[in-house]
């Protein structure tokens, strides 16, 4: 299994897609990203809402992201405030929040803010790739 | 007792139309028979501000009473004669129940001094008794309402080695790279340890505080015991932490009563702060005492209100966020282990709690922490 972790996407039609992963866990890091490739995405990651921002600007991330995937509870710019901004800023890169700490009113707050999908850790496999494919649809017809 | 800072002012009497009570001379007390009865009492009328008490004494020079008694510096006397004849004494209790003594104080002790002996010192006891137990069914029912709050911080921190757990092993249903099946089974095995880490932590946490002997504890490990369980109620990745420990500092004390004191301040200076700023903790170990200082760069206090944090019930915290017991609880705990606790606040800068405790002689003689 390849441990590719560059900080910009691969252009080209090489990968299924490009997913950024947001937590401050490296563990949960890397087993999303594992999870990730082995489905045939492209997947960067970062540590907290500030280094996802750099990231995204970085090259030319920001035009070939895909799906961005991001926990809550996060040091410096937490989770809710990155969520707002890419909202705001990138509002056509579908987001899915992946959180350790269950809150339905949280869920429904986020939810009506656009975000596609909350997951709650730990989440399988299979239901983490269904999730990243309907981003990937929905990515679709907003290029269109 | 909350001795508050010298530079804070307390309008709040003033303002209220309520004259502050002139100061009366305290209640000399002296108490005979120090016992489990004796000790109790001595415990609970030491940390009254308007009881002095001028002496105690046994029979039995190793009745437990004597021993606690050297640890709150109340004088020790060989002989109950000695006692009574104290100068200025109001009131002396006997709670030997021999009807001996009895016959003993009724004849010596001198007039203008009250004896409270039989079933009326019987009562006292059995009141002071309930009042301790009392204190410690509230500090244990705030410690599990506190837990709730914990929640968050729980699932948070067990969530997530369990969604490494899972991802490993659906990636080694179909794993064929034996190095790979290894170095997974290894990452599984630390993950489950890291969750039962935090499970041990918890319940160590949650237990009734025991009933074992104080020993002495020592302050830096404790304080970094409490960190690591304030973590659950409280985000601590976006507060600064700075530790000024002085090497071998100790406290004598039940070291679950001082966890949860430091879990107590920690936890509500992080709150102060809104979960962004400096957070210090200090030890330090002076010739005849020991001090602790937890300082936060959050909110502060107002001056109406230092006065009153210390109440049972208390609280500036919304509904549902704080029990108002938090620090009526430590402040109990705090004296029991013969210390003050003392208040500096200034709005928009910060608060400083000092914990301070009587001088203990550190190294070599520290209790195996469990």
């Amino acid at each position: 299994m390849s441990d590719f972790k560059s900080g910009f996407f691969v252009g080209g039609e090489s990968c299924n897609g490009r997913v950024l992963v947001v937590d401050d866990e490296p563990d949960i890091r890397k087993v999303v990203r594992m999870t990730l490739q082995k489905a045939g995405y492209d997947v960067l990651e970062a540590e907290n809402g500030e280094k996802a921002i750099e990231t995204i600007n970085y090259g030319e991330n920001r035009l070939l992201l895909d799906v961005i995937i991001c926990d809550i509870r996060m040091p410096k710019v937490n989770g809710i405030e990155a969520i707002a901004y890419f909202r705001q800023n990138y509002p056509r890169v579908p987001l899915i929040v992946l959180t350790g700490f269950p809150d339905t009113d949280m869920a429904t707050a986020l939810l009506r803010q656009g975000v596609v999908d909350y997951l709650v850790k730990p989440v399988e496999g299979e239901k983490l790739k269904a999730s990243v494919a309907r981003a990937m649809e929905q990515r679709e017809l907003a290029h269109l | 007792m909350t001795i508050i800072s010298p530079t804070m002012s307390h309008p709040q009497a003033e303002n209220q139309g309520i004259e502050p009570a002139p100061a009366s001379p305290p209640m000399r007390v002296a108490i005979v028979g120090a016992g489990r009865g004796g000790m109790a009492l001595l415990d609970v009328l030491h940390q009254i501000s308007r009881i002095q008490i001028v002496g105690i004494t046994d029979q039995n020079p190793s009745a437990p009473g004597l021993t606690r008694a050297q640890e709150l510096h109340v004088p020790v006397y060989d002989r109950v004669t000695d006692l009574i004849t104290h100068q200025g004494l109001n009131l002396v209790i006997d709670v030997t129940g021999d009807p001996a003594m009895e016959s003993v104080l009724r004849e010596e002790v001198p007039a203008g001094a009250d004896v409270v002996n039989g079933q009326t010192a019987r009562l006292l006891w059995v009141l002071v008794q309930h009042e301790s137990t009392l204190q410690t069914e509230l500090l244990h029912a705030e410690k599990l309402a506190g837990i709730g709050s914990f929640a968050a911080g729980i699932a948070h921190d067990m969530n997530n080695p369990l969604q490494l757990i899972l991802g490993l092993a659906e990636n080694l249903t179909d794993e064929t790279d034996l190095e790979a099946v290894h170095l997974q089974a290894h990452d599984i095995i630390e993950a489950v340890k890291r969750t039962t880490a935090i499970c041990r932590d918890l319940t160590s946490y949650s237990r009734r505080a025991s009933l074992r002997q104080d020993c002495l504890i020592g302050v830096g490990g404790k304080l970094d015991e409490a960190l690591k369980i304030a973590r659950y109620a409280v985000a601590l990745q976006d507060i600064e932490i700075r530790k000024l420990y002085q090497p071998d500092v100790v406290v004598k004390g039940n070291p679950d009563e001082l966890l949860h004191v430091f879990v107590n301040l920690i936890t509500n200076a992080v709150q102060a702060m809104d979960h962004h700023g400096t957070l210090t903790l200090e030890t330090h170990a002076m010739a005849d005492a020991t001090q602790i200082r937890v300082s936060d760069t959050g909110s502060g206090i107002a001056p109406e209100l230092l006065g009153r944090i210390f109440e049972p019930f208390f609280t500036t915290k919304p509904p549902g966020k704080g029990t108002g017991l938090g620090l009526y609880n430590i402040k109990n705990v705090i004296h029991h282990m013969n210390g003050t606790i003392e208040v500096d606040s200034q709005i928009g800068r910060g608060s400083t709690f000092t914990l301070t405790f009587p001088g203990e002689s550190g190294a070599g003689e520290r209790a195996t922490q469990s």
